[in-house]
């Protein structure tokens, strides 16, 4: 019997070639979404669940009080000194290790060097990861300060083989290490990856003031296991107060708590102190929008199949006269669909394995299926059964349920006015979430082209950075001076941190006429030496820059309008300010720029001279030459003066444009998915208007013999479609605008919603639609109705 | 066989009543051969499709076997069909996307007939309408006549105690006709199958031995044809 059922539905396939072909495409494209989606989520669910004790193992993040006695922030980077406290003071901690962000660290073999990301750890580290070790010993490996780590991938690439225990490689030009380890390559989806580990001891003995114990410096991350069956609520209470305990301050106040490793990926975002999203909304959004794909192509079966219901109910009938049981009929029409989902499965394969690598580059994922992984069958035979039973059902259980009489009398009519409307409803539902995508990608790229144009309060064109290190540092002044005469650049300067991108802040400013509260105001910081202003193209509203030859500029500041207004200064140029326990004098006041997001009201912001904390080098490219001579002509200067670095210019606009990286995928996505939505709605569309002006030939040809023209007809075919298309929009109108003006809710700075947006939509999806059934309408009415007319 | 008391079938619309079957009372033995007649719109085809508890009855009682059947459910009336009833169609009802031997085979397959011996009995009805050759075409394949004898053949297949046809020549020349009738007689004959049919023409309620004649909803006339022989 089901080698039959499979037979006939076979036959049902190939001999509507339509139907099936509007049904494979459909469900090919919404069952490739779904495929993403799952490789997408497990992808993201599990992010750092690779290891043994992922399920045990913390971060250590803070809580931050503002003046007022609120949670200001929530961070998850911590003080040097509480990692030894808790170990020493609380027995529930197991393993604990500090471990520092992850950087290009420059490793030399011989002549053969190359920069990988690099971090510096506590050798308990290698307890809290049970990394898979090809070559030496974990449990020591970082015991020596000069010992480093290796993954199989860097010492390949470093030595061309794994086998390199106890080689000695020179580490930032500046020691010999000696590899003690090599693990095999890190999965992807880890939070604390890297190509090399170092031993802290060594970061402490490269930099002296890392050894200085300090409970205000939040730099470091800490990571801990907790011993099995520690009730993690009791142990944040315990460790409430540690840094109220050891440090008090009162221009700081900070509460430690574990948080567990394996959601730091997915929920990364606090409001509060409370956890408030992260990477899950994109995932989510991501499986909403792959889901409503599938369930828009299920729909399209529904319909194709409900409409060819008259001919199937005949089947029906006679299937239940010679002894057909409903259940009988529900398996075979669920077969059908089963099948047809097969085919449409496969096909949504090959599509995964085309898109993977786009999509992997719009997700920053590294995904791949894995055909040996039974974990993937599973999901894929789960996933065809799904869709196969929702595509199937409402066929199966509606004709199913025709009575014999009525089917073979052919009179279905009984149920065929509730079936249109149960069509439309399913027509609408399609439409309303296409309109619904439309209006999104048109709001979200109108935001995104805001959030671009937005001033940045600096001049980002022709504007490079490069990092500062290795020789730079003491033949900085060497390297400005033949730049400059290269004529190259025009402008130079250095400072503590890119302007791309907020990478500092701090507490504890002072200045006259302030609060007590005002101590814990946060403030955004860059050092630097002299020409920022001129180099990046700030523009001042007060005062001036840095200058040289002046003695007491070597501890003047600048500060930011919002600073200023913030800091309640009346006459801000000359007012002293304690910052970093520096009395200092401000000389200027610039405007504003955009440090963080760009989408967030900015902290107030301080540059304060001191060019001996110095990461990023900033250049005005001279835009009289060709940009791509200048960028070649500094790598020429900075290899010459700094030869053992590889050179690394970037440019500031790309830097910028990364900043909103997230919002542009959004709307890639959206479109993407928007332009999906409504191919395949039009597909299904293009299918009920043939079968509906088939099922109306009559009519269309009794109405021509009376005297009606082509026009009339067409009109008279698709106003019943393009009526559900515009109901359609009604619906879905109010609800993207509410939807969207949420998310635009979001930004501190965003724009309004207008009502172009809606009306832009609404023509083009009536124009969609008419394009698509008008076709089918025109076909029937041009037909002779003498054609139409003879068969009955 | 079957015992009808009283059946009434009426359509209620706006308070208004359209009855199409009153009082009819009759009954139909086993190996009978009865052809219903009247105008069109007396109601035939309605009385068959209760016969064939296809339509259940606004009021009287039906007994099928001795066994009351007005408000069967599902699940027993589709016993029956599967052992007792074989239907046949005026415009065949073949299942389009099946072959013949498929289309013959399918009633068995409900009946959960093994194997081995769906394949011999389908042989064998193939053998007997002497379709061999055709067992792998398509309905649409077949001229009308070839496709009621696969109506035929299908309806027979389960061995059924009684067919129902429902103006199984309506659509065929005569010569098929005759055909299928002399077929009916065969069968009615032979092996003692219960045959009731509808039919406009006298030529192939000749074949039968009893015919109903229907007026308005009302048996106006019950003729035994034994004695015409």
């Amino acid at each position: 019997m089901y080698l039959l059922n499979f037979k006939i539905a076979l036959r049902n396939l190939l001999r509507n070639k339509m139907a099936s072909l509007i049904n494979i495409s459909g469900l090919a494209i919404g069952l490739a979404a779904c495929l993403m989606l799952l490789l997408y989520v497990s992808y993201e669910w599990n992010f750092d669940r690779g290891f043994k004790k992922s399920g045990d193992t913390y971060q250590l993040m803070f809580n931050f009080y503002g003046a007022d006695h609120h949670i200001r922030s929530t961070g998850n980077q911590s003080p040097n000194t509480i990692a030894a406290v808790l170990k020493e003071e609380m027995p529930e901690v197991e393993n604990i290790s500090r471990i520092l962000w992850a950087s290009k660290r420059l490793l030399a073999n011989g002549k053969n060097s190359f920069k990988v990301n690099g971090r510096y750890a506590d050798p308990e580290l290698l307890k809290i990861f049970d990394f898979k070790v090809l070559h030496g010993n974990l449990a020591k490996a970082l015991d020596a300060p000069n010992s480093i780590v290796l993954t199989a991938g860097t010492a390949r690439k470093l030595f061309g083989s794994t086998d390199v225990l106890n080689r000695g490689l020179k580490f930032e030009n500046q020691v010999e290490v000696k590899v003690t380890a090599v693990i095999e390559d890190l999965p992807p989806n880890t939070s604390y990856d890297f190509d090399c580990l170092n031993s802290w001891k060594l970061y402490e003995q490269l930099n002296t003031w890392v050894i200085e114990p300090n409970w205000h410096n939040y730099s470091y991350f800490t990571l801990f296991t907790l011993k099995k069956g520690t009730d993690v609520g009791l142990f944040n209470e315990k460790i409430k107060n540690l840094s109220r305990k050891h440090a008090p301050s009162s221009f700081s106040e900070a509460e430690p708590f574990a948080y567990p490793l394996v959601k730091l990926h997915l929920y990364d975002r606090f409001l509060n102190g409370k956890v408030d999203g992260g990477q899950i909304d994109r995932v989510r959004t991501f499986g909403i929008l792959a889901l409503s794909i599938l369930v828009i192509a299920c729909i399209n079966f529904m319909n194709l199949s409900t409409a060819r219901s008259q001919k199937r109910a005949k089947e029906v009938g006679i299937k239940k006269t010679i002894g057909a049981s409903r259940s009988s009929l529900v398996s075979q029409f669920l077969m059908e669909s089963l099948l047809l989902t097969l085919v449409s499965v496969v096909i949504a394969v090959v599509l995964v394995e085309l898109s993977l690598p786009k999509f992997n580059q719009l997700v920053s994922a590294e995904l791949h299926i894995a055909y040996g992984d039974p974990l993937n069958w599973i999901g894929v035979f789960l996933l065809i059964l799904f869709t196969g039973i929702v595509a199937g059902s409402y066929p199966a259980f509606y004709l199913s349920g025709f009575n014999p009489v009525q089917t073979l009398k052919k009179t279905v009519g009984l149920k065929s006015s509730f079936s249109l409307n149960f069509r439309q409803v399913l027509v609408v539902v399609q439409f309303g979430f296409a309109v619904l995508l439309i209006i999104a990608t048109l709001i979200m790229y109108d935001q995104l082209a805001y959030l671009r144009k937005k001033p940045l309060g600096y001049q980002v064109n022709a504007l490079v950075e490069m990092p500062h290190e290795g020789n730079l540092y003491l033949k900085y002044d060497l390297l400005k001076e033949r730049l400059l005469a290269s004529g190259a650049i025009t402008s130079m300067c250095q400072s503590s941190g890119s302007i791309s991108q907020q990478n500092s802040n701090s507490t504890g400013m002072e200045w006259e006429g302030m609060s007590e509260g005002d101590k814990k105001m946060s403030v955004n910081q860059i050092y630097t030496g002299y020409d920022f202003v001129k180099t990046n193209g700030l523009k001042l509203s007060e005062g001036r820059d840095f200058k040289k030859g002046l003695g007491s500029d070597s501890v003047a500041v600048m500060l930011s309008q919002t600073a200023v207004k913030m800091m309640g200064l009346k006459k801000p140029v000359g007012q002293t300010v304690v910052f970093q326990d520096v009395k200092r004098q401000v000389v200027g006041v610039f405007e504003d720029i955009t440090w963080g997001d760009p989408a967030k009201r900015e902290k107030p912001m301080i540059i304060a001279y001191n060019p001996n904390n110095s990461d990023v080098i900033t250049m005005r490219l001279n835009t009289d030459n060709d940009l791509k001579d200048n960028v070649e002509m500094i790598g020429q200067i900075t290899k010459e003066i700094n030869p053992d670095f590889p050179v690394d210019v970037r440019f500031l606009d790309q830097l910028v444009a990364e900043k909103i990286k997230d919002e542009a995928t959004m709307v890639t996505l959206s479109n993407l998915f928007g332009g999906l939505a409504i191919f395949i709605s039009c597909l299904g569309l293009f299918g009920l208007s043939a079968f509906s002006a088939e099922q109306r030939t009559k009519e269309i040809g009794v109405r021509k013999v009376l005297g009606a023209s082509v026009q009339g007809i067409v009109g008279l075919l698709s106003f019943n479609f393009v009526k559900t298309v515009l109901v359609a929009l009604l619906i879905s109108m109010p609800v993207a605008y509410l939807l969207m003006n949420s998310w635009l809710n979001k930004f501190d700075y965003h724009i309004s919603i207008g009502w172009m947006v809606f009306v832009q939509t609404g023509i083009l999806i009536v124009v969609i639609a008419l394009l698509t059934v008008s076709w089918q309408a025109y076909r029937a009415a041009k037909g002779n109705p003498v054609d139409a007319l003879k068969y009955e | 066989m079957i015992e009808l008391k009283n059946i009434e079938k009426y359509y209620a619309n706006k308070g208004v009543k359209s009855y199409i079957l009153r009082h009819v009372s009759t009954s139909i033995k086993q190996g009978e051969f009865v052809s219903i007649m009247g105008p069109s719109g007396a109601g035939k085809s309605t009385l068959l499709n209760i016969l064939g508890m296809l339509e259940e009855p606004t009021y009287g009682a039906y007994e099928f076997m001795g066994e009351d059947v007005v408000s069967l459910n599902e699940r027993k009336r589709i016993e029956l069909y599967r052992n007792h009833i074989g239907f046949v169609f005026q415009a065949y009802h073949l299942i389009d996307e099946m072959t013949v031997a498929e289309n013959i085979e399918a009633p068995l397959l409900y009946k959960k007939v093994s194997s081995a011996e769906r394949k011999s009995r389908v042989a064998d009805v193939l053998d007997r309408f002497n379709m061999v050759a055709k067992k792998d075409l398509f309905p649409n394949q077949l001229s009308g006549g070839q496709q009621q004898l696969v109506g035929i053949a299908r309806a027979l297949v389960a061995q059924p105690s009684i067919i129902l046809a429902d103006e199984p020549t309506g659509n065929l020349q005569s010569p098929q006709a005759l055909q299928i009738m002399e077929l009916f007689k065969k069968l009615n004959e032979e092996e003692n199958i219960t045959i009731i049919q509808v039919t406009h023409s006298e030529v192939n309620a000749a074949y039968g031995s009893r015919i109903l004649h229907l007026l308005d909803g009302v048996i106006k006339e019950d003729l035994s044809l034994q004695q015409v022989i």
